[in-house]
């Protein structure tokens, strides 16, 4: 279970040597499926993994190692798909020099959050409008011309960077992780400081949980009263709850059961906001993103 | 439109690999402008599928699947607006295939269905993913994410075959289903937002201690009061990640001098310098 990761150090502390230049381009190919086992609740762990693993073999000689290595790259990640091969880079150089696990965790996760927004903004508000844009119309003319184009451009761009970056960062890692070393315990700390900043700053821009009770007469919106006391309060209150959860000892298993619970008697009772994606007779969208099972209130339609 | 076998297991293998590329692998053949032409191919009109395919990638654009919002699914709807400009026998322009988008659309919300129903049981599969990595065994979490994708893979191609055999009547049905049941479907979208917290949840208790709530907070406030700027919520979460560099680094250099003062004084009491 990632979340029973006790130790702090890998049993075998001598840096390994620079991983072979296979393995590095095994780890390009495989970050081609970071989002293979995309999910709610890890998102892309099981996928970052797999990419990782042909590194981590070769720099944990030792089996349980190995296992405790792979037991902590289980963690929580979402980075940009696109960019991750720069995250798998550095920690990569942390696990060759066998830094100490906490930090590894702590700088992952600080590094992978921010990359999602910059790969948004680079890829899909950038090159792929603009590609999909021109390619698009080539082909209402007919001409197939616009798929071609439009694989190339995009396949081009997506694997320079893919393997430049695992290059760059794996190198530049490896240069600074050994110069921190004198102060492991303090680079310790700051790593947590910056993990543990970057986690609450995932939840206000990922966090997207909110009530959907707009009663019409007497006009009164439930979310935006909430809002008045704290701008993402539920995203903040249940990922807090949940914290206490694990301390207890519950399973994120268990935690899920209790979300899907929750989830949908929560829109059965049309509380919770949710998107059914559903569309009416005319194509519209329903009001509110769903109807309720037990409709209590009556929801504004204009 | 008469279908054959052969070209119903071919619809089934092309939207198998469009499902797992949506996600992984090259993610660029699924757009609708490569998807389309082939499925015109295949079905005996490619010259009509490379229309729909410019057509819908035009609606589409606007529409990426961006942070964890997923419009209706563009692979089933691209498929499904082929197979309709072809067994309707529409134009190939730009206004002669509309009408085939619009029947596309039951589809597509179903091809977002099955990606819902993936993602939450691929979150149960994560304590199997736990084991394996317990037993240091590589091979176990390949599998699970094959896996992964074969699920995926297997609804789409369904769903796909499914609409070519069946066509408008089908679309109208599910139409109907989702309409009935859409507090099941919103009540799993409701669900799988608050999934990514218990991941949340897991980091914190590897980082938190009692003298860290105040850093947790900050970053959650940063990033509150950021999003709440249209121009700069984009980059957002980068500018946090400055703040929060600058806020550790601060930290670790204090803590160093502390350190090494403490030593050159010889005050062996000072242990940590927290």
């Amino acid at each position: 279970m990632a979340s029973n990761v006790t130790q702090t150090h890998y049993n075998d502390l001598t840096p390994a040597n620079k991983v072979s230049k296979k393995a590095l381009n095994k780890m390009i190919w495989r970050s081609l499926f970071l989002q293979a086992s995309f999910n709610y609740e890890r998102m892309q762990a099981g996928g970052w993994l797999y990419g990782m693993i042909p590194g981590l073999v070769e720099v944990h000689t030792n089996k349980d190692d190995l296992a405790l290595s792979m037991q902590h790259n289980l963690d929580f990640i979402n980075t940009h798909p696109f960019l991750v091969t720069f995250v798998m880079g550095i920690v990569l150089s942390m696990e060759q020099q066998k830094t100490d696990i906490q930090t590894i965790r702590s700088v992952r996760i600080a590094a992978a959050g921010p990359l999602g927004g910059i790969g948004d903004a680079l890829f899909w508000y950038t090159l792929v409008p603009i590609t999909a844009g021109i390619c698009g119309n080539l082909a209402l003319d007919g001409s197939i011309l616009g798929a071609v184009l439009f694989l190339l451009i995009f396949n081009a761009v997506q694997f320079a960077i893919r393997i430049w970056l695992m290059n760059w960062s794996y190198n530049l890692g490896t240069k600074a992780v050994s110069t921190i070393t004198s102060n492991a315990k303090e680079f310790t700390r700051a790593a947590s400081i910056l993990g543990i900043f970057v986690v609450g700053s995932l939840i206000a821009a990922y966090g997207g949980t909110e009530v959907r009770i707009i009663i019409s007469d007497p006009a009164i919106n439930v979310q935006s009263l909430l809002n008045g006391i704290l701008p993402k309060i539920l995203p903040l209150a249940i990922t807090i709850g949940l914290y206490f959860l694990i301390k207890k000892g519950w399973t994120p298993t268990k935690c899920i059961m209790l979300l899907i619970v929750v989830g949908i008697v929560g829109t059965m009772f049309g509380v919770l906001a949710g998107n059914s994606q559903a569309q009416d007779e005319n194509g519209n969208p329903l009001p509110g993103g769903y109807t309720p099972l037990v409709e209590w209130y009556e929801y504004p339609t204009e | 439109m008469n279908v054959n076998i052969i070209q119903a297991l071919l619809v089934f293998v092309v939207t198998f690999i469009m499902a797992i590329d949506q996600f992984s692998f090259l993610e660029s053949l699924y757009q609708p402008v490569v998807l389309c032409p082939i499925i015109g191919a295949i079905l005996g009109n490619f010259e009509l599928g490379v229309v729909v395919g410019g057509a819908y990638q035009l609606m589409q654009i606007g529409s990426m699947p961006v942070g964890g919002a997923q419009p209706p699914n563009a692979i089933i709807g691209g498929i499904m607006a082929t197979v309709f400009a072809i067994s309707l026998g529409l134009e190939p322009s730009a206004e002669g295939v509309g009408a085939a988008l619009g029947l596309a659309v039951p589809f597509a919300v179903f091809g977002q269905y099955a990606v819902t129903v993936t993602f939450t049981l691929m979150s149960g599969m994560m304590a199997k993913a736990d084991e394996a990595a317990a037993k240091a065994d590589t091979k176990g979490i390949a599998h699970i994410n094959y896996l992964s994708m074969a699920i995926l893979g297997t609804l789409f191609g369904v769903i796909a075959v499914a609409g070519l055999y069946s066509g408008q009547a089908l679309g109208e049905a599910l139409r109907e289903f989702s309409l009935n049941f859409s507090w099941v479907m919103a009540g799993l979208d409701a669900a799988g937002g608050m999934m990514k917290f218990v991941g949340f949840a897991v980091l914190m208790k590897v980082m938190m201690s009692n003298d860290m709530w105040g850093y947790f907070l900050a970053g959650f406030a940063v990033t509150v009061i950021m999003s709440a700027v249209p121009s700069i919520s984009g980059s957002a979460l980068l500018l946090v990640s400055f703040i929060g560099l600058a806020i550790a680094l601060a930290d670790y250099q204090l803590n160093s001098k502390i350190k090494a003062s403490a030593g050159s004084a010889g005050n062996g009491g000072m242990s940590d310098g927290i």
